[in-house]
């Protein structure tokens, strides 16, 4: 490896860039596994630093794609680029201008989606190189739709979750009584979705019937290992406290599912260009797949695990002093609702951003009246950055991707 | 770099409301020593304790102006905004009124007001104590209402609060009949200015439980809404 290195600068060049990249998914995207159940309490931010930097890292490395696209989502057509040189130059150009908007996003507290970030970098050299023919643009219009979309499927189950847990536990005349007989079924639920997930997304399996048993199969032991638990559960004081420590257990769970589930999924963002560049270098070209060599996944891993420890822990620190407002049900149904709409979004195809998701569950739960207070205007801020996403990082790539050509030629 | 996630989670205005109603009950507590100590003829104690109600009612202008600050139209709420303000605004207007008392209680020289009538004022003032705790208690309430997810006995919970507080404001109005009934029957009796003092002191005393009445009734629009 350090052979390789010291005869190909151009890909020392990348591992640093992709690094950076890896560095600044961790610092904008811990917020999304971690918030939730930081801000209603259910760890303490350090602890979310901890848990969410080590299953960030476990989740790349051990279950991160061993193939990944060398165009990400198949955004835009890798057959038009035969010159080598192009591929690398573009990668690279991709991958800092999606790195640049990340730590520019996250610097101004902004949660955008880190696939939509490299998705804008690749469209932007696409067309700087080749014209507007080269992008794939039904794939571009649904990244368009999941904007809208997804924050709305999202807001809806957070919303029908939420309204449901208030009319089986909260509203009921013994909310605890209720909670032993109801919650279990919900927290099976959960489990459900997160062991489909788990073998889809995780363990990146294909077969759908296997899916459904590997998630019956979590959700009923999750049913009665709860049923269990609680038998004998009495709470103390105030019921709605006591639900609340049920659900929160529940949470610390699903969490650190999501950190899993985000380290294996959204690492191939960083190193996915990466590989495509190792590659073309190695082999001299790149096909539509390539391998990724561990070591890579471990460089993604360890970028997005250091980008956790750095700035995610601001981040974890602020939220938990601040949101002192969300309970434990509630980022229960947030977190439930944002896994529940990612998994059917990935079984359709749909290019969504888990970031998107996440946002449009808290205005649903707060539609339902679960949230004492939400910013509107934050809330705006936020979409509006969405929208912004891939026009930015598009012309940031293909201005990058230029310069390239001129001072390098291609 | 503060994060949007926090920022998303806009401040809640209900803890402050809480914390407001809390000293607005502190301003009526300190009130009817006042009064207790102005009935014994003990003025040094009496005035000390006017300034005590004046820096609560300060206290209490500093969080009013907190909560309005950060209750802007952009923040999304489970119930109306203005009526969250209006309760606000009326909630004030109690620990206004318990001030209003004290300057009277301040410019009052040596009179002699019979004890009859003292133990009326006296009265009103121990009555507006249960009005303000009731009243804490309501805004209180509000809150687990919401946490609840706006469960059926909790609403009813804070309706019972809510007619407690028009009870208690019910049997302030009928007392301060008495005392004008009092004044009136004994007008050769009194000074113009023993009337004008007492006529006066009883009314601002009546407008705390009036406006502590106005508070509940907002929150009962706000229910009302749901």
């Amino acid at each position: 490896m350090i052979h390789l290195i010291t005869t190909h600068p151009l890909l020392l060049v990348t591992l640093a860039v992709g690094l950076f990249m890896a560095w600044g998914i961790g610092a904008n995207d811990t917020a999304n596994s971690m918030s939730t159940a930081v801000g209603a309490g259910a760890i303490t931010p350090a602890q979310a630093v901890i848990i969410a930097a080590s299953l960030e890292f476990i989740g790349a490395y051990y279950f991160g794609k061993h193939v990944t696209e060398t165009i990400r989502k198949g955004i835009i057509d890798p057959s038009h680029i035969q010159n080598i040189n192009i591929l690398i130059y573009g990668s690279l150009s991709a991958l800092l201008s999606a790195a640049i908007w990340l730590l520019a996003a996250s610097y101004w507290g902004l949660p955008v989606s880190t696939t939509h970030s490299i998705i804008g970098g690749l469209v932007g050299y696409g067309i700087a190189y080749a014209g507007v023919k080269i992008v794939n643009w039904s794939k571009l219009i649904m990244v368009v739709l999941s904007w809208i979309l997804s924050p709305i499927v999202g807001g809806i189950v957070g919303f029908t979750l939420f309204w449901l847990i208030r009319k089986t536990i909260l509203s009921a005349e013994d909310p605890l009584q209720n909670a032993r007989k109801y919650a279990p079924f919900w927290i099976g639920l959960a489990f459900f979705i997160v062991g489909i997930m788990f073998y889809l997304k995780t363990l990146h399996g294909n077969d759908m019937i296997r899916s459904l048993l590997v998630g019956l199969a979590v959700g009923l032991l999750a049913v009665g290992v709860s049923k269990l638990v609680l038998r004998h559960y009495t709470g103390s004081g105030n019921p709605y406290k006591s639900v609340e420590r049920i659900f929160r257990n529940v949470q610390v769970v699903t969490s650190c599912y999501v950190a899993l589930s985000h380290g294996a999924n959204d690492v191939a963002n960083a190193i996915g260009p990466v590989a495509a560049v190792y590659t073309a270098i190695m082999f001299g070209s790149a096909g539509a797949k390539v391998p990724v060599p561990r070591w890579i996944l471990a460089l993604g891993g360890l970028g997005i695990a250091i980008g956790v420890a750095t700035w995610g822990y601001r981040v974890m620190q602020t939220v938990g002093h601040g949101i002192t407002q969300l309970t434990n049900t509630r980022g229960f149904s947030i977190d439930f609702a944002t896994a529940t709409t990612v998994l059917v979004a990935s079984r359709l195809g749909m290019p969504i951003s888990t970031t998107h998701t996440v946002v449009g569950a808290v205005v649903g739960v707060g539609l339902a009246r679960g949230l004492r207070a939400i910013n509107t205007d934050v809330l705006k801020d936020i979409v509006i950055s969405w929208f912004v996403t891939v026009p930015i990082a598009a012309v940031m790539a293909a201005g990058i991707f230029k310069l390239f050509l001129i001072f390098i030629g291609g | 770099m503060v994060s949007a996630w926090l920022k998303l989670f806009a401040k809640s205005p209900f803890k402050p409301l809480i914390k407001h109603s809390e000293i607005v009950l502190k301003a009526v507590e300190k009130l009817e020593e006042a009064l207790v100590a102005w009935s014994e003829g003990r003025k040094d104690e009496m005035l000390k304790l006017c300034d005590a109600v004046d820096s609560l009612e300060q206290e209490a202008d500093k969080v009013k102006e907190s909560i309005r600050d950060t209750l802007t139209s952009r923040i999304f709420m489970p119930v109306s905004r203005a009526d969250v303000l209006l309760c606000l605004y009326f909630q004030d207007k109690v620990a206004d009124a318990a001030q209003d008392v004290t300057k009277w209680l301040k410019v009052c020289k040596e009179r002699s007001i019979p004890d009859e009538l003292k133990e009326k004022v006296i009265n009103i003032g121990k009555e507006s104590i249960k009005v303000a705790r009731n009243l804490h208690n309501a805004i209180s309430q509000l809150d687990i209402v919401i946490e609840s997810g706006f469960r059926d006995d909790e609403i009813e919970r804070e309706y019972q609060l809510i007619r407690e507080v028009e009870e208690i404001e019910h049997s302030i109005d009928v007392i301060s009949g008495e005392i004008m009934q009092f004044v009136f029957d004994n007008e050769d009796k009194l000074s113009y200015g023993d009337a004008i003092f007492i006529l006066s002191m009883t009314r601002c005393l009546t407008s705390i439980s009036d406006r502590a009445k106005d508070t509940v009734e907002r929150i009962r629009q706000m229910l009302a809404h749901s």
